[in-house]
Order: C-alpha cells, then structure tokens, then sequence
C-alpha cells in the first residue's frame, strides 16, 4: 500500500530535486517547490527527447534491418556511411509536405485521428521506470502504484486515434483499416493484459518499479524462469503486444497489399508522421512493459557488484554525496534501454520474416488460442503459488534458466559454425542457412 | 492522508509537453507547407478511380459480435486487477482469514466466464461467416 506521505518524501528526496536543491542554493531539507518544479521539467523533457529520438532511431532502424533481410542496402546516402540521417530528411519532407484533407473527410475526426494516436502512445512513458526510481512521475524513489494498469488503459486510447481516422477519412479503405483495427484492438488487449496479471500475481503489486526490483541479482531471478506459466505468459504477452502495437504479422489496419495503406490512406505529411511516431513509440513501451515484467528490469542479470564485493543495490553504490546524482541508476537505466532494444529488434526481425495473415485468421488466433492460453496463465499460476511452491521451493528457476541457457549456447553454436554465402556476388553474410553451391548466382 | 499535489506536477508537465507538441507541430506545417487545393486532389483515393458511392456504408455485423464477447472479458479483467496485486502480500487489504475464501470465490468467478466462453464457443460465435 503507498501513502501520499511517502510520495512526498519522495518527490523532495528525489535525485534531479536534489541536484536543483544544490543547484539553486538551497539546503537539503527545504520545501520550496522550485526545485521540485524544475526537476520536473527536465525529467519531462530528457524523457520527451528519448522517446522521440528513439522514434527516429528505429525507423532508421527498421529500414536497414529489412533491407539486409531482403538482401538489399536500405539508406545509405543521407548522413554519411549508413544514411543514419535519412529519418531527419524524411521528417523534414513531411514537415513542408502539403496537407491534405479530402473533400469526404470528416475535418474534425481527420485532425483529432493522429494526435489522439500520438498522445496515447507517448503518455504511456510516464508510468514506465527505467531504473529505481527513474518516472516521470516522482523524480525521486517515487512508485506508480498502479503502474502496469496505467500504460495499459493509456496505450489503449491509441485505438481511437486510428478508428477516429478510419472513420473521419471518408474513404473506404481507411474505413476498412481502422474496422479491423479496432476489432484486433479489442481483441488483443484481453490476453494481453491477462498474461499481465501472471507477474503482477507472482510480485503481489501492481507498481512497475516493485515488480522490477523484486527481480534483482542473478538472472534466474527474472519472472521469465520462475515458473511454467510465467515462461509461457512472457511470449503470449510479446506475441499479443506485437499485435496490439499493430505490427506485422498483425499489421491489418494497414495491409497494404489488400486496402492501399489501411486507416492512413487520406494523410499527408506531418499528420501522417504522427502516425509513425505513435507506433515506434509504442513498440518500444510494450517491449519496456516486458522487459520490467519478465525480463529483469534494469537489473543486468549478473550481480557483478556483489562479486566483486560491493553493496547489492547498484545505484547504492556509485553513490556521489549526498545524493545529488546517481550514476549506478544511470547505468542501470542504460542497461534497461539496451533490453528494450534487444525486444524492438525482434519486433522489427519478425515484420520482415513472417508473412501477413488474413483478418479472420487474426481474429480467431486471439480468440481461440491466445485467449484460453492466457486464461490458462493466469488460473495455473495463481494455483502453483499457493500449492505448488510451498512444497517445490524456490528451486524450478534454476532447472528453467539453465534449459534456457544450453539451448542459446547450441543454437549460438550451431549459427556461428554453420559456412554460409547468400545469393548476391561478394557479399559473406556472418550465419544464416547453408545455400547450396548451385543454387548461388555466379559472378560473371 | 494529505493530498500534495507536487507529486504530479511531472504527469501534469508531460501532458503539456506532449499535446503542446501535437498542436505545435502541424501549426508549423501549416506555416510552412504549401496548399494549393484542386478538386481533384481533394477526391477520395480510391484507387486511381472516381469514388463510388459513400464510404460511410453498412458494415458486417461480426465485427460487433466480437466487440461485445470482448467487452465481457474487459469488465471480468477489471475485477481480477485488485485481486491479483492483494493476493499473495502479507498485510495486504484481504484480511487473512478471509484470503482462501476469495482465492477460491475468484476461480469460481473464473469458471462462469469459462462457462460463457465454451457457450459462445458451440454456439458458433466464433465463426467468421
């Protein structure tokens, strides 16, 4: 249970108040509101700046990794060697792109569509911690109580951007794509937020940063390997977040081999971008709501502080007096990003592997597989709590983790040793498939 | 229990930053962008086409179906929420002597919402016709 005193405490006690504490003269204790304001002010903006740099990031991303899947360069011109400018080119494009708005179109539902999109994704990161304490919300050690809850109602609202454009564009195909969105949408939250419930049962809160802290040390400790179920629910959750976030092989709403470009056939320029945003921020939410929930956290999965003989808590550690900053969360904060970005490759990886299914094929994948699985998720790990590790103990992680462990390091083994050259002339790929010599295309 | 409303002065900030943003950009768009209006350009896409008909038609019904099966679920989940995050904590707001009672009240909930599922399930609502 947490109480408003220990928010204040919190918020007053915060690392960034306490820098603008020292920053502004004022002593420790102080209850001026001023350094708290400005503390504020420069979470929201390092965190609003993350999240859009990231957004870049990823598109550039996203466009490098299916060109090497699809055997091909993807940019390579703006910016140098990799083209690693060509999102900022592209957002300039879009930023002195005409605007559009058809004659069909409903002009209030047209303009409302992407900022509702917009919003809702990004306002998902207030309740997301990237390390102890590290929210928007209460700069200092300061917990979302219903954290998990939050992103969830808050990602939500990202559906009615899409259905409002669907609907407001007056076109039939946008029509069609915010439809099926909207029905997946529905869909898909269900086991979602059921295979949420299994580590919210397994840490008995709701708060993001407890879950994560609960999931210190080795990386046995992760809830991926606590038990059965919570194995099982960390790839139903990631399969229904790739389809919650709307990307392939869920991606529907925008099927552009069947409906032109789905709900944002009518939009140009920035309003499209909005779009974009919206999605590549949201990726990068669920796959943090992951990573906290399964995953670890922040937390490295090696305890290497207490090897070589040091407190515990990382941020205890590279402590600079008083408190003023904390350089073991910042390390920790990066540790957790780096994970983010591991579950955002993959996303990207799966887009450009698997290929599209068909709506009903969609649909009945949620409502026939992912949601008795789930449900099944959350029934057995409520159970196993209460009877099966009283008498099984705390030893089932160890078994789990280390069938993990041997299966990555064959797999690992078997892709490394495995000679490869793929089809075009001169370039040697690292791993992949053995292509046999007859099938490769001679340089001539 | 005071109220210090310092606490959410962060989620306040945000909000703004974030619809500041959302208006300020298309503002300047709007600035600098050209727009030039024909009434050609204005037409709905439909594939190189002249549109026919409305868009704002009919739509199948099995999309409501689903809408609805899935809002039950919606309104079970958030019962199961509070549950879940009392369930296992010592000293939570579940009273001990009562906690196998709603361990077990829950799975009895669980088990009408199966009920319906498997219902719904041979009555063929799952079937995309």
């Amino acid at each position: 249970m947490i109480r408003q005193e220990d928010l204040r405490e919190d918020i007053l006690n915060g690392e960034l108040t306490n820098l603008f504490r020292w920053f502004l003269g004022l002593p420790e204790d102080s209850l001026s509101p001023f350094p708290g304001l400005m503390a504020a002010g420069v979470a929201v903006g390092m965190l609003v700046g993350f999240v859009a740099l990231s957004a870049v990031f990823f598109i550039w991303l996203e466009r490098k990794v299916a060109g090497r899947i699809q055997d091909r360069l993807g940019p390579t011109r703006v910016g140098g060697k990799f083209g690693w400018l060509q999102t900022i080119a592209d957002g300039i494009k879009l930023l002195v792109k005409e605007d559009l708005i058809p004659r069909d179109a409903d002009h209030i539902l047209f303009r409302l569509g992407p900022y509702i999109a917009f919003c809702g994704a990004f306002c998902a990161f207030i309740a997301l911690p990237f390390a102890q304490g590290w929210t928007a919300y209460g700069t200092g050690t300061g917990a979302f109580a219903i954290g998990v809850f939050f992103i969830l109602a808050v990602m939500s609202t990202e559906v009615f951007g899409i259905i409002l454009a669907g609907y407001g564009s007056g076109s039939k195909w946008s029509l069609f794509g915010g439809m099926r969105e909207a029905a997946q949408m529905v869909g898909y939250e269900i086991p979602m937020s059921l295979c949420v419930l299994v580590p919210v049962i397994v840490a008995g809160s709701m708060d993001l940063g407890k879950i994560s802290a609960n999931q210190a040390g080795w990386f046995w400790e992760w809830y991926v390997f606590r038990d059965p179920f919570t194995f099982v629910a960390f790839w139903t959750y990631f399969t229904c977040a790739t389809a919650a976030c709307k990307r392939a092989p869920f991606d529907l709403a925008e099927a552009e081999s069947e409906l032109v470009a789905g709900f944002h056939t009518e939009y140009s320029g920035l309003r499209w971008s909005f779009f974009f945003m919206a999605e590549y921020a949201a990726m990068f939410a669920v796959s943090g709501v992951a990573v906290l929930l399964f995953g670890g956290g922040w937390h490295l999965g090696l305890p290497v502080w207490t090897l070589v003989g040091l407190s515990p808590e990382l941020s205890q550690v590279l402590n600079w007096p008083s408190n003023v900053l904390n350089i073991g969360n910042a390390i920790n904060a990066g540790v957790f990003i780096v994970k983010c970005w591991v579950l955002v490759f993959v996303q990207i990886w799966v887009r450009w592997t698997l290929p599209r299914l068909r709506i009903d094929q969609v649909m009945m994948t949620c409502i026939k597989y992912l949601l008795p699985i789930s449900c099944f998720l959350m029934l057995g790990v409520s159970l196993w709590e209460v009877f099966a590790r009283p008498y099984l103990g705390d030893y089932f992680k160890f078994v789990l983790a280390g069938l993990v462990l041997i299966s990555i390091i064959i797999t690992a083994m078997r892709v490394f040793t495995t000679p490869m050259k793929l089809p075009t002339p001169g370039i040697d790929a690292p791993w992949g498939p053995r292509i046999p010599a007859e099938f490769t295309i001679k340089r001539s | 229990m005071d109220f210090f409303l310092g606490t959410y002065y962060p989620v306040f900030m945000y909000l703004v930053v974030v619809i500041g943003f959302a208006i300020a950009a298309p503002l300047t768009a709007h600035l600098i962008a050209p727009r030039k209006v024909t009434p050609v350009k204005q037409m709905p896409y439909e594939s190189g086409m002249d549109p026919i008909g409305d868009a704002r038609m009919k739509f199948d019904v099995k999309f409501y179906l689903i809408a609805i099966l899935f809002l039950v679920f919606d309104v079970e989940l958030l019962f199961l929420y509070p549950w879940a995050a009392t369930n296992q904590t010592t000293g939570s707001l579940i009273p001990s002597a009562f906690k196998d009672v709603v361990f077990w009240e829950i799975q009895a909930f669980l088990l009408t919402v199966v009920v319906a599922y498997i219902y719904a399930w041979r009555k063929g609502v799952f079937k995309w016709r």
